[in-house]
């Protein structure tokens, strides 16, 4: 039952998409620190991608997966092509086997789709062109899809902090769980034979420190903590000023990610006026990311940025500022890598 | 429901999954990975296991990111570089903002794969086959510093050592004592051609040089946080201030207001609260319908226009030149200039040695008749009645809703914030590559100028500066040790005093631009202008009128003829053009990626001439795979030093540890410079070779006699002055050298070998405690332990003058308030911020005022535009063809084309296009995409040509002009000094066409 799964405590993110600039320094960041291995080339446990957009694994929200009024919603499994490929080059061949011009640097199979593939291309019509960057990672779902499909319960969610984790001494590669998720986060990976996703990076989590990719955040994005803190940030922005929400609510698995929405600037005239009637970024687009009440959350943000431009003092705008890293963002996640010695010590 | 409804829900079972499709993504590993110990325990133990080293390190990536110093804790595992995260430990610097970490970005975060990537040069090589064939010989670090050694001797010995020729690259490996400087220290004295690195690679913010006489305007950039306003004009930070792009982000939540103004929806446009889309290069037309506004609604701050700039001075009617003291009595100053008194009803001199007016009170209008010294009578008007006149004749906003596509509402309502709110313009390095793009930011300055918006918290407009900057005042050393650094500061400081004395009324920033003038000409630092003029095949290309500026009326030839016969640049015609260049030493410089044309210019006509040319890098670059002999260098994890592009744009510099050995056979570039040197040496001698003479002969003697004639400072200062000053440059750079002397100076005596780079660094950090930037306990051993120092002063360098501001310990830095506050002249001929220029070139171009150009037709007459900036995925080219790093765009280079024009021309996203104009070709994907605007293609920066079929990149179809007007000289601030005033070539705005193709 859905109440079986709830943790404890749940520890949750807020991604500001008001601050992210797509660099992908958190990619890179879980890239370097849990997936560059053979047989893992392929995962990007955490992305960014260009909104609107396919996505990674491409079209990723047509592929089902999830719950509707709590019953599964059938899911299919996303093809390796549709998560896309991870070139690799014949430097050797350029520079140093006598070609000479004739051979230039480029991928040995060209690809068609990558996970970052349709990266600012946007939409809408020039120049009321629109996009918007929106980092990806496992929702650790407080009614976890994926741990609900494996047959052989494989996948956990810890008790005391709400953490999904695909055991991988247990994992027989069957990838229900690839189906059943409906974000589409889960790898597989061909070396070991099984699914693997992020981790929330719980060693580090164990040890005091924020995960790798909100604590490499240069655009300081990311914030963490428990949804239950009431005086940490997460509470307050998605209980409190109900500005952060989850992606694709309805795919009923409550994903505990949640975004603050973007606000672009006004749409401009043919004749190169500023045109405040409609928001730049449709309404519905975002109603179809992050449902109805993306609408008062938008709301709630312009009203408090505009008291903020009068003048006033805004509770809201403080947090969102983030004036004191590591302490304004991490909550109980703030102790320094060095320092905490490692998963081991 | 259980785990049953699932399977139920599926359609797929499990023995119909295959596995082989996954296969298809595997791939070979570098074989450095970290493997370590086989993990044991359950699978969490194992996952805890990974996050796991051995030892770390603090290090950076001294390279030209500016402002970078983004500090780095490196995690070395088994030996081996495994990862890197921000070390995350600025303290707060400005209590009213937010902090600076975790300062980084995803090009950081990939260096410890890009230290074992596969582009990397792995031992030294030689030539085999012909240039670029892709031939090579592996050979050994002696047989290589042997051949190269031989070259440089014998070019000196046919045609001087002013044919031996490095780029003063700020390139791959930093700055000091690494990367750039071994290269530079070697070849100044040597006697050789040191090509100036503003003046190649072109961030040259040449308006607001114009302008303010420095481009140097630098806030930390915590004080963006304070805009109230803030202008993302010319510039992309989404792209390219990745580690402080929160402060505008944070600004926007704190109150203020952000417009981003391009032509393109670019990415830094989706986080503005308003986007101005103008017009591909009407840039300058926006900015004076602003100015227009301002003026024309009284919205102008009148006390700051009257003090801080040039509008009050006088100017006259009948020659458009200003009125000088030398117009009105014989033998009066010629710069010497005037206002009118409104009190006094009379003229009054503008002071030249201060800002303040006292109780004059210059009149902003009228005209005024005025008796000169011939008895003649001429009409004057201040500047800024004829800019008012201007502005309401030329630039009536319907007019530049026609140039720029902007209605006039949007023009008003920007005028009518930045006279209300404190205002930043965020203009990155795009104006400098723009043919008009001087005009665009005197524009830009115009309207801050109006509205106050200098020298203010939150106010201001960019360019770049480095403080403390070593490498030069290293230069001469003599015995090593700290103590000769410290004489070094001394004697300059010295210099400095002996020079305001010869020339009371100038600034300390004034003496310290001469100094670096006069040192540029000893070591032979020079504008590249000539060079590619006279041995590059630009000649040509220049005189390409239709590509240039069509108010040219003279040609190009004609216009440097004039520069150089009337001095202007004496001492920087270098290589002379009876020389033939013959050495061409690189190191970490990609020169034909980097300079515009390369391939049609550099390859077809400075290659040929060419003995030698040679290639110290990290990487395989294209230069690498066209040079004679390629030598490998090591990389950041691989060496110790600063992060030397220091900054005020941020309040910390990072610290770059040697957390590894030199990866392959590589060698740091000290040590590669101090075994080329005594390389040098060895073969001279066994050649029989000591003595050689400068062909080009810097007379000392004149240049010091210029600046501090003899009995200036009287007895004692004329021995311990200019007598130790004469005798040292005399020694170091005199007109006949030893192959001997140039292996002993380079080592300071045998002080600093090979292997002695961590000493020299340490030693010359004395300069930094010396010159008050640092805490006079930071040494070595302290960097090592804290990863990073904040500065406490701007030093007392010419370019940490020309930041103009006091440094305070819990602020955020602002430029140019000794100028607003203290009321010090700026280093113009105007001495004030300068808006009408009276130099005889800018009036017959036109351009005496900030005006609006058209875009030149520079490629042809072609109907797409192709623009440009920097890619999001590399630091130039250092990491743009890691494998690693294509893996996370579209694995090969890309050109943005707006989706309706693809439609039209049936270009599919994906597909290749072929791009062509008058110059050349080249074949790219194509990137379908909603932002660029139509007739527009955008093509990011740096990918290396070898990523292009027939190594053809986008460069290739750039012509690479440069304007004739900055080839101005003999006016106040327009003469060269080390990485200012000088022509540079541009790259935006090239007219091309475009269709699609099929690439086998």
């Amino acid at each position: 039952m859905k109440e079986d799964w709830k943790p404890l405590r749940q520890l949750a993110m807020v991604i500001d998409l008001n601050k992210c600039i797509g660099c992908q320094t958190c990619t890179v960041a879980c890239k370097t620190l849990w997936t560059d291995e053979e047989g893992m080339e392929h995962m990007y446990w955490n992305s960014v991608n260009t909104q609107p957009g396919r996505g990674t694994p491409r079209d990723w929200e047509g592929m089902g997966g999830g719950f509707e009024n709590d019953v599964p919603r059938a899911g299919r499994l996303p093809s390796i092509s549709e998560f896309g490929d991870v070139p690799r080059y014949d430097y050797e061949r350029v520079f140093s086997e006598g070609h000479g011009e004739k051979e230039f640097l480029r991928p040995k199979k060209r690809p068609d789709w990558m996970f970052n593939w349709d990266e600012d291309q946007g939409a809408g019509v020039f120049p009321n062109s629109y996009f918007f960057y929106l980092p990806r990672l496992c929702n650790h779902c407080t009614y976890p899809a994926c741990a609900e499909a494996c047959p052989i319960k494989a996948i956990s969610k810890r008790k005391e902090d709400g953490i999904v984790l695909i055991d991988q001494d247990k994992c027989k590669g069957y990838r229900f769980c690839m189906e059943a998720c409906p974000y589409k986060k889960i790898y597989y990976n061909y070396v070991t034979r099984t699914s693997q996703k992020c981790i929330f990076c719980f060693p580090r989590v164990d040890k005091g420190v924020a995960q790798a990719c909100a604590r490499q955040c240069p655009g300081r994005v990311r914030f963490v903590g428990y949804l239950d803190d009431e005086r940490g940030p997460i509470h307050r922005l998605v209980n409190q000023w109900k500005v952060a929400l989850p992606l694709h609510p309805e795919y009923g698995t409550e994903a505990n990610i949640y975004y603050v929405p973007p606000i672009g600037p006004l749409r401009n005239t043919e004749d190169g006026n500023f045109d405040p009637s409609q928001p730049r970024i449709p309404t519905e687009y975002l109603v179809s990311l992050f449902g109805a009440n993306v609408k008062p959350a938008i709301e709630t943000l312009q009203t408090e940025m505009d008291k903020r431009r009068r003048g006033e003092k805004s509770e809201l705008l403080e947090i969102l500022i983030g004036w004191r890293w590591p302490d304004d963002f991490f909550s109980h996640l703030t102790k320094d890598p060095v320092e905490a010695g490692g998963g081991l010590s | 429901m259980d785990r049953r409804d699932f399977l139920k829900t599926t359609s797929v079972t499990v023995t119909a999954l295959s596995l082989s499709k996954f296969v298809e993504v595997g791939c070979e590993r570098p074989p450095e990975a970290p493997t370590g110990p086989a993990p044991t325990g359950t699978w969490l133990d194992r996952q805890r296991a990974k996050w796991t080293w051995d030892k770390t390190y603090f290090v950076t990536h001294p390279q030209d990111c500016y402002p970078g110093n983004c500090s780095w804790v490196g995690y070395v595992k088994n030996g081996v570089f495994w990862r890197e995260e921000q070390t995350g430990r600025y303290p707060v610097v400005d209590p009213s903002t937010p902090d600076w970490n975790p300062r980084g970005c995803q090009k950081g975060c990939m260096y410890s794969r890009v230290t074992y990537g596969k582009e990397r040069i792995k031992y030294p090589m030689r030539r085999v086959g012909p240039r670029g064939s892709g031939k090579w010989q592996k050979i050994s670090w002696d047989e290589a510093l042997s051949e190269v050694a031989d070259a440089i001797i014998d070019a000196t010995e046919e045609q001087g050592p002013e044919s031996v020729i490095v780029d003063e690259q700020p390139g791959q490996g930093g700055a000091f004592p690494h990367g750039v400087y071994p290269p530079l220290r070697f070849v100044a004295l040597l006697g050789g051609t040191m090509l100036d690195a503003n003046g190649i690679i072109n961030d040259y913010n040449i308006g607001q040089y114009m302008t303010f006489g420095k481009f140097h305007g630098v806030s930390s950039q915590d004080d963006w946080f304070k805009a109230e306003l803030t202008l993302i004009w010319l510039m992309n930070p989404v792209y390219t201030r990745i580690p402080a792009y929160h402060f505008v982000a944070e600004s926007r939540y704190n109150g203020g207001e952000v417009w981003t103004i391009a032509p393109d929806f670019s990415p830094s446009a989706g986080h503005a609260d308003r986007y101005v889309p103008l017009k591909i290069g009407s840039d300058a037309a926006f900015a004076l319908g602003v100015a227009h506004v301002l003026i024309e609604e009284k919205l102008y701050n009148a006390d700051f226009v009257r003090e801080q700039t040039d509008l009050p001075l006088l100017v006259r009617e009948d020659n458009k030149r200003y009125l000088r003291e030398s117009d009105l009595k014989k033998g009066g100053n010629e710069e010497q200039l005037y206002v009118w008194d409104e009190k006094g009803k009379k003229l009054a001199q503008a002071p030249r040695t201060k800002l303040a007016l006292g109780k004059v009170v210059p009149a902003l209008e009228g005209s005024y008749r005025v008796k000169l010294a011939d008895g003649t009578e001429v009409v004057v008007r201040p500047v800024f009645d004829i800019l008012r006149a201007r502005l309401e004749a030329e630039y009536g906003l319907d007019k530049v809703h026609a140039i720029t596509g902007i209605h006039p509402d949007v023009v008003r309502n920007l005028a009518q914030k930045m006279a209300a709110k404190r205002t930043n313009i965020l203009v990155g390095w795009c104006p400098p590559k723009i043919y008009h793009g001087d005009l665009m930011e005197r524009a830009m300055c115009l309207c801050l100028g109006l509205t106050g918006n200098w020298g203010r918290r939150g106010t201001g407009v960019r360019g770049w500066t480095v403080l403390a900057d070593m490498s030069i005042y290293t230069m001469p050393t003599r015995s090593g040790g700290s103590n000769d650094f410290a004489d070094t500061v001394t004697e300059l400081g010295r210099l400095v005093t002996a020079l305001e004395k010869k020339h009371p009324g100038i600034t300390e920033e004034d003496a310290h631009i001469e100094l670096e003038n006069i040192f540029c000409k000893l070591i032979g630092q020079v504008p590249p202008v000539f060079f590619w003029y006279h041995h590059a095949g630009y000649r040509e290309v220049w005189n390409r009128k239709e590509w240039g500026d069509t108010a040219m009326k003279r040609t190009f030839d004609e216009y440097l003829q004039e520069a150089v016969d009337k001095g202007w640049w004496d001492n920087y015609v270098r290589p002379a053009p009876q020389i033939e260049p013959r050495v061409y030493i690189l190191c970490g410089s990609n020169v034909l990626r980097r300079t515009r044309g390369a391939p049609k210019r550099l390859l077809e006509h400075l290659w040929p001439k060419l003995k030698k040319v040679v290639v110290v890098d990290v990487r395989m670059s294209t230069s690498a795979l066209y040079a004679d002999v390629v030598l490998p260098a090591a990389f950041f994890y691989e060496k110790a030093q600063l992060h030397s592009i220091t900054s005020p744009h941020l309040r910390y510099w990072a610290f770059a540890d040697k957390a590894i050995e030199p990866v392959h056979e590589s060698k740091n570039e000290w040590d590669i410079f101090a075994l080329l040197a005594k390389k040098v040496a060895e073969r001279a001698q066994e050649r029989g070779k000591k003595e050689y003479r400068l062909r080009q002969v810097v007379d000392i003697n004149k240049i010091i006699d210029a600046f501090i004639p003899p009995g200036i400072l009287g007895k004692i200062g004329d021995k311990l002055v200019r007598g130790k000053a004469l005798k040292e440059l005399q020694g170091f750079y005199g007109p006949t050298r030893t192959w001997e002397n140039l292996h002993k100076r380079f080592t300071a005596n045998g002080h600093y070998n090979a292997g002695d780079g961590e000493k020299l660094f340490d030693d010359a950090l004395v300069i930094l405690r010396k010159g008050g930037t640092v805490g006079s306990d930071t040494t070595l051993e302290k960097l090592r332990k804290t990863g990073f120092v904040k500065y406490t002063g701007l030093g007392r360098t010419p370019h940490g003058l020309n930041v103009a501001t006091d440094v305070k310990p819990n602020e955020t830095v602002n430029p140019f308030s000794w100028h607003t506050q203290k009321k010090i002249p700026y280093p113009t001929y105007a001495r004030r911020a300068q808006f009408y220029i009276d130099h005889p070139w800018f009036i017959e171009g036109g351009e005496e005022l900030p005006v609006f150009k058209e875009v030149p037709k520079a490629g042809g007459q072609h109907p797409f535009i192709m623009t440009s900036g920097h890619l999001r995925w590399s630091i130039h080219s250092s990491n743009v063809a890691n494998e690693f790093a294509l893996g996370l765009h579209r694995g090969e280079p890309f050109m943005f084309v707006n989706a309706l024009d693809a439609k039209e021309k049936g270009i599919g996203d994906g597909g290749y296009v072929r791009v062509f104009n008058d110059v050349d070709e080249f074949t790219v994907q194509a990137k379908v995409s909603a932002l660029p605007r139509r007739g527009q293609v955008i093509i990011y920066h740096a990918w290396d040509p070898y990523q292009f079929k027939g190594w053809r990149s986008y460069d290739t179809a750039i012509p690479g002009m440069v304007k004739w007007l900055h080839l101005a000289g003999g006016y106040g601030q327009f003469r060269f000094w080390v990485w200012n005033w000088q022509p540079c070539q541009s790259d935006r705005h090239i007219f091309v066409d475009l269709e699609p193709v099929r690439v086998a």
